[in-house]
């Protein structure tokens, strides 16, 4: 069964229509990339109406070869301008671009590529191999759960804001009320319509999400009269050849932190909120504390250009490990993935790898697909990515604008969606500008309904509110949604105040309660293990007086 | 004495609309059927908003002025003045310029949408935002014009004849109309 499903998959990516949309995906994403201030999001979601009329599995297949193409073009501006193309390169940068400078450009693309190539294969591996057996756990959960878990996502999401968790939490509950608008999908009762007739119908997630994140992008990279006329050419040289066999030597003395790097990188895309631009600057952090010589890191040395390059494009496979099993997006661009799921009106949960083989196996394979198509591609779109650079940015803004509107159009063939995304666009630009975090309220619009829908089910089944608190799996996300939340202030009073020192400790002995509580062999053996290890760290702090410097001691700075 | 800042003004303003939408939830019809009402889960996400709008209301009124400082823009925003460029007004029109035009020609765009159609209205909206940001120079205008029919040209095709969306014709160019 699962060899006929996988062969069948293999048929809808290997047909000559979806390989060239794969190609054009991959172009697109490293074009995209590669611009400054074009995110990869954007990409994605602007990506979205082309795969409108086109099967779920090609759809896909195209949005998971401008993900994969968009995580590798990021890496070219880097290296050859000092710019990065995208948040998930800042720390290419560091090494890449003095090592450009220093007369080896074509070295510094050429690693790059290749540690792009192996942390994305990695992760796929991850994808194919771990998503299933999540889903089997995800299978346990029961409607209560999973609120619970939507909850927690949020939570971890806006705590990523760090010191601006209120205005995080605030955007997650400013989504979720988004998606209250129009017609409720249980009972079909007008809710906040006002009386008029577009609203009853609610706003359509995907122009909520072209305006959020691509209409409020291009209002804030033009804001500078100055940087908007610019162009990226006057900003670094960029003529390159990219050394292959060179690269692929350099990484291969260094093949360890490739694997350590990828999978901080997909441990980071597993949780939820948390993307490549937070796992490339981990990856390199991690590698610099590791190194012999980390005084060499920031001058050119190749560590510092694969830990960022294998951790930043092994993300989207732990994302999408997420999204596949559970059916929450681990990151922006998962999010996005998951409109596109139901915009075809697939809807991901644990049940979805058995009940969509054929789409699911069409993922993973368009995802190994891709990786090797970004490598290929890399070299070609290097000569186009020196056209790219003469674009300025007010002309790139301009035509997208365009694009967004006949995009947006499309999707329902009505203007009120049009209205949806300028309005939208003005709400993102100015979230952006009083500081309150985008990626909770994309999570909050895309969460909403399934958050409704499972409180629905769960006081369907029972109208008690203590099972929240009870089951293990809802207690468990309660418990890490609260640490995730508390995490900001941790960080902020750490090595300050004394209460600190028990965080940790405190973490561990009431995560292993739920875990205990699930039964089994294996979780209550895991909850052991995190329970001894909050008495050890206890002990430790004990041991040294209660010193605040003990964080330095136990390395969990 | 209490001092508002751009924050407090940000809270108070989340504070009103969770009033208005919480007066508005008893709108919402309630069928007899099902156990969780229509309104119930629009009211506890009003009633969280509503809550993380007070913290935020409080964390800003009790802010220290340094942090009232915007650092990513350096405008003081005590005032809603802005300090980097010319004060006043004139001021803000001249640091938001470019945000602005984007948004008033996307509304002309929206607004003239059933008169000149996608193609037409695209055309023009690309044209007039690259002129508006770019500058009006003969050469440029040139260049602006050649993008704008090359993309949205393009674009308009694509979605036209190959993904067979019915995109608006406008009344210029829809031989019904006539």
């Amino acid at each position: 069964m699962i060899i006929e499903n996988v062969i069948s998959a293999f048929e809808v990516v290997f047909s000559i229509q979806t390989l060239a949309l794969m190609t054009i995906g991959v172009t697109g994403g490293l074009i995209a990339g590669a611009i400054p201030g074009f995110t990869i999001a954007m990409a994605i979601v602007l990506t979205l109406p082309f795969t409108f009329s086109m099967p779920p599995e090609q759809g896909l297949a195209t949005m998971v070869s401008v993900l994969v193409g968009g995580l590798s073009g990021g890496l070219m501006a880097g290296i050859l301008t000092g710019i990065p193309g995208t948040p998930s390169s800042v720390a290419t940068t560091f090494d890449g671009f003095p090592l450009a400078r220093s007369g080896q450009p074509g070295l510094a693309l050429g690693i790059g590529v290749w540690s792009s190539f192996f942390g994305g294969i990695f992760s796929a591996i991850c994808l194919v191999t771990l998503a299933p057996q999540l889903a089997l756990i995800g299978l346990e959960f029961h409607p209560r759960d999973y609120f619970m878990l939507v909850i927690f996502a949020l939570t971890i999401t806006a705590s990523l804001a760090g010191k601006k968790l209120v205005k995080g939490l605030i955007a997650g509950a400013v989504g979720l009320l988004v998606r209250t608008v129009g017609e409720d999908d249980a009972a079909g009762m007008a809710r906040f319509d006002f009386g008029s007739e577009f609203l009853l119908s609610g706003f359509d997630f995907i122009a909520v999400l072209i305006g959020l994140f691509a209409f409020s992008q291009l209002l804030s990279d033009v804001r500078d009269p100055d940087v908007a006329k610019q162009s990226l050419a006057e900003r670094g040289t960029i003529d390159a050849k990219i050394e292959h066999l060179r690269a692929l030597k350099e990484i291969g003395k260094r093949w360890p932190l490739v694997i350590r790097s990828a999978t901080i990188g997909v441990f980071t895309g597993i949780l939820p909120g948390a993307g490549g631009s937070v796992a490339n600057i981990l990856a390199y952090d991690q590698a610099k504390k590791a190194s012999k010589e980390p005084e060499k890191f920031g001058t050119g040395t190749p560590e510092g250009i694969i830990a960022p390059e294998s951790s930043n494009n092994a993300v989207e496979g732990g994302a999408l490990i997420t999204l596949m099993a559970l059916g929450i997006p681990g990151d922006v661009t998962a999010a996005v993935m998951l409109g596109a799921l139901l915009m075809h009106d697939v809807v991901p949960s644990p049940s979805f790898i058995g009940d969509n083989p054929v789409l699911a196996y069409s993922i993973f394979i368009a995802f190994f697909i891709a990786t090797f198509m970004m490598v290929g591609l890399q070299s070609i779109i290097l000569r186009v990515f020196v056209l790219v650079t003469k674009i300025r940015m007010y002309m790139l803004a301009a035509v997208i604008l365009g694009f967004c509107s006949i995009g947006v159009f499309s999707l329902n063939n009505g203007e009120f969606d049009l209205w949806t995304l300028v309005w939208f666009g003005v709400l993102g630009f100015l979230m952006r500008h009083f500081g309150f975090p985008l990626a909770p309220m994309i999570l909050g619009v895309v969460l909403g309904d399934i958050a409704e829908l499972n409180l629905a089910r769960a006081l369907a089944i029972s109208t008690e509110i203590s099972p929240f608190f009870t089951r293990p799996w809802s207690l468990f996300f309660l418990i890490v949604a609260v640490f995730s939340a508390l995490f900001p202030l941790f960080q902020e009073h750490r090595g300050k105040f004394k209460w600190t020192l028990f965080f940790l400790p405190f973490a561990c002995f009431t995560v292993s309660v739920p875990l205990y509580l699930m039964g089994g062999v294996a979780r209550p053996v895991i909850a052991v293990i995190v329970l001894g290890f909050g008495a050890y760290t206890l002990w430790k702090r004990w041991k040294s007086g209660w010193k605040l410097t003990a964080y330095q001691e136990l390395g969990t700075s | 004495m209490v001092k508002f800042n751009r924050d407090s003004v940000v809270a108070i303003i989340l504070l009103l609309l969770c009033g208005v939408l919480f007066y508005s939830s008893f709108d919402i019809r309630q069928p007899d059927y099902g156990v969780l009402m229509p309104s119930t889960w629009p009211r506890i996400i009003i009633a969280v908003l509503a809550l993380l709008s007070s913290i935020y209301l409080i964390q800003s009124l009790r802010a220290r002025p340094s942090e009232k400082i915007d650092d990513d823009l350096n405008i003081c925003v005590d005032s809603f003045s802005i300090t980097e460029n010319k004060p006043g007004i004139m001021g803000f029109f001249d640091y938001w310029r470019n945000p602005i035009i984007c948004f008033s020609m996307f509304f002309l765009f929206l607004i003239t949408l059933p008169v000149f159609g996608m193609l037409i209205g695209g055309l023009i909206f690309v044209f007039t935002l690259m002129s508006l940001l770019g500058g009006w120079k003969p050469r440029k205008l040139m260049t602006h014009a050649a993008i704008s029919i090359l993309t949205v040209g393009a674009m308009w095709s694509l979605f036209t004849f190959v993904l067979g969306v019915m995109l608006p014709v406008g009344i210029i160019f829809n031989p019904f109309a006539l």
